[in-house]
């Protein structure tokens, strides 16, 4: 299903670039200069607080904006001028997605199935029975959960080269969400490329190969999920007066922070090598965390630095 | 440019109020024909001898209305029908884009890979042929009511003039004969033929201005509010036309002066059906030959449809509310 020619200037192993994008409301800038790319068949997660951007890149990437900057391409194709085209490779969910009211489970199934060329009802149907969704239930009549587990039947059903999920796990139970993820997981491995919007940070953390954090429209970080977890965070205390040097076989993989006795000790890549010498500062109130997705997330959106050591408390909660 | 799924999911999305509006104008008028049976023509003359002052309200010359045909002709200005005509139209037009994005069911049809003047197109095809749909159950209510009624006529007792002082003496002292008689025998269905197409072309007017809010809006209630304040507007322009002679060039910025479906009634009974399409001499009132009414409302739909197409294919969609 990829295709060869990704366009011109366009490299055929990202099947998603953007180039300074922006799309500007009046005085207000929903997103700013974004250049970003997506590679084939990895999942790309976006992350940002409300307002941040997530949404509004997404409609641009779809078509459903028009980009007051920039340029986008999808699969070599260029969002403003080929939307069809564009939407014939992408499955999207949208953040709160709503169906036809009238029509029966079954009926939306058929209907997302025969409209677009990659639709095919069994899949769909059997995604939906996997789900444990009742298909003869009226759309009116389902939960809110229900309706999404359906939504998610219809867009996993399409076979395309891109799946744009937004916020596929929100109104879902646990074990719903854990079998969404395993889907995702499964779309990756048969080739499909995801995007995937989440305010649950364990979710992106267990399911992305690299992640964007958008921050009031702009592009604050990108990150490579897997470096996360050679990065780990030291909290200690140290006498006022006691400095800490760090030798130069690890300068470059530590960093310090003081504030007063408070000291926080940022270290990537192997801990073994760096533990020797933490073990000989006279360190008090040791302790060492994994640098997880929801400190980044803090230190890209919260104004104090990441100096608060019980933002990483929870890593499996929601910032949203 | 059509999408069969699109069209199934507005069929069965607008088959109620369809039915709905398609049973009202059906019985409706079915009904009206064996009311307007029930009142002997001749007697029909009296009554509206009492409201000649009026007849500047009235569409056409009440001389018209004494004909069985042409009070059935009413049945296309009566309030259930034009009702009718324009709830469907308004609420389907309305319903295109504005309807969507208010349900937020948009956002999930236009990830798929259909263009967007295809989804209007799709919806026009409904909403027209809605439209086409509930015209014709109006001519079949009054073709079946016609067919299947009666009238009862009083026949004059024969009588002789005097010469000179020219005054009719019966020649029999009782009642008049009452004679009936299949009302088919007396109105033609066919002679309104020219009243469907400016019933359509009517429909087709509001049908488009409704689509046109609608693709400009993200509101339905304001779509809606739009067209129906529209409409007001022109319907007080249109009486205030008719009301007072000093403000009758009024008539000619209403576009309801471009329905004149007893009009063409009239004309078919006076002149033939090809009258009522006549390109080229104007008639009273309005100075446009008769033709070209349909085609002015037909024409601004059309133009309507385009801007709304136009519109859509432009605009911004906004994320669901």
């Amino acid at each position: 299903m990829p295709r060869e020619d990704a366009g011109p200037g366009g490299d055929p192993d990202r099947i998603v670039r953007t180039e300074r994008l922006g799309k500007r409301y009046g005085d207000f800038e929903a997103l700013r200069d974004c250049t970003m790319s997506v590679r084939r068949g990895e999942i790309f997660g976006l992350l940002g607080p409300n307002g941040a951007g997530k949404s509004t890149l997404i409609r641009l990437l779809l078509g459903f904006l028009q980009p007051t900057s920039g340029s986008a391409r999808v699969d070599g194709l260029d969002v403003a001028d080929d939307g069809v085209n564009l939407r014939r490779r992408v499955a999207y969910l949208p953040g709160d997605a709503r169906l036809p009211r009238h029509l029966k489970g079954d009926g939306v199934l058929r209907f997302f199935a025969d409209i677009h060329p990659g639709g095919n009802f069994d899949r769909s149907r059997r995604i939906a029975d996997d789900l444990e969704l009742d298909r003869s239930r009226r759309v009116g009549f389902m939960s809110t959960g229900m309706r999404q587990k359906l939504a998610l039947a219809v867009v996993l059903g399409l076979d395309t080269p891109l799946l744009i999920l937004d916020e596929p796990t929100a109104n879902l139970d646990p074990s719903v969400r854990s079998r969404i993820l395993d889907l995702v997981i499964g779309a990756r491995a048969a080739g499909r490329t995801v995007m995937l919007s989440s305010h649950v940070l364990s979710e992106i953390e267990d399911t992305c190969d690299r992640v964007m954090f958008l921050r009031r429209g702009e592009v604050a970080k990108k990150l490579v999920v897997s470096d996360l977890f050679q990065r780990h965070r030291v909290w200690a205390e140290a006498a006022a007066e006691q400095s800490i040097e760090v030798p130069p076989s690890v300068a470059d993989r530590v960093s310090v922070v003081r504030t007063g006795e408070r000291v926080r000790m940022d270290v990537s890549g192997d801990l073994a090598a760096v533990l020797p010498w933490i073990s000989d500062q006279s360190l008090r109130r040791l302790r060492i965390e994994p640098l997880g997705l929801r400190t980044i997330y803090n230190e890209v959106h919260d104004d104090t630095g990441g100096l608060d050591d019980s933002s990483n408390s929870d890593l499996h909660r929601s910032v949203a | 440019m059509i999408s069969r799924v699109l069209v199934r999911k507005y069929v069965s999305a607008s088959w109620l109020l369809f039915a709905a509006c398609g049973l009202t104008l059906f019985s409706f008028a079915w009904i009206r024909v064996w009311v307007v049976s029930l009142l002997d023509t001749s007697r029909f003359t009296t009554i509206l001898d009492q409201f000649k002052e009026w007849e500047r309200f009235a569409p056409i010359e009440f001389e018209a209305l004494i004909t069985y045909a042409g009070r059935l002709g009413m049945t296309f200005d009566e309030p259930v029908v034009i009702f009718c005509i324009v709830v469907w139209c308004i609420s389907r037009g309305s319903d295109v884009v504005a309807g969507e994005l208010g349900r937020g069911t948009l956002e999930m049809i236009l990830a798929q890979p259909i263009r967007r003047r295809t989804l209007l197109a799709s919806h026009a095809a409904v909403a027209i042929g809605g439209l086409i749909g509930l015209c014709l159950l109006v001519w079949a209510g009054i073709a079946i009511g016609v067919a299947n009624t009666s009238v009862t006529e009083a026949v004059p007792s024969p009588t002789v003039t005097i010469p000179y002082i020219n005054i009719d003496v019966p020649l029999s002292s009782g009642s008049d004969e009452k004679l009936v008689v299949p009302m088919s025998q007396r109105v033609d269905p066919g002679v309104y033929f020219p009243s469907i197409v400016h019933l359509f072309a009517f429909g087709f007017f509001l049908l488009g201005l409704a689509s046109m809010a609608s693709a400009a809006d993200r509101y339905r209630w304001r779509a809606v509010g739009l067209v129906v304040g529209f409409y007001v507007f022109q319907l007080v322009l249109f009486g205030l036309g008719k009301a007072a002679e000093s403000l009758s060039w009024l008539l000619s910025t209403s576009f309801f002066s471009c329905y004149k479906p007893q009009k063409m009634t009239q004309l078919v009974q006076r002149d033939g059906m090809a009258a009522a399409f006549d390109l080229t001499t104007p008639i009273e009132p309005g100075m446009l030959p008769p033709g070209v009414y349909p085609l002015i409302l037909l024409g601004l739909g059309l133009v309507f449809y385009a801007v709304a197409g136009v519109v859509l294919e432009r605009r911004d969609l906004p994320a669901p509310l």
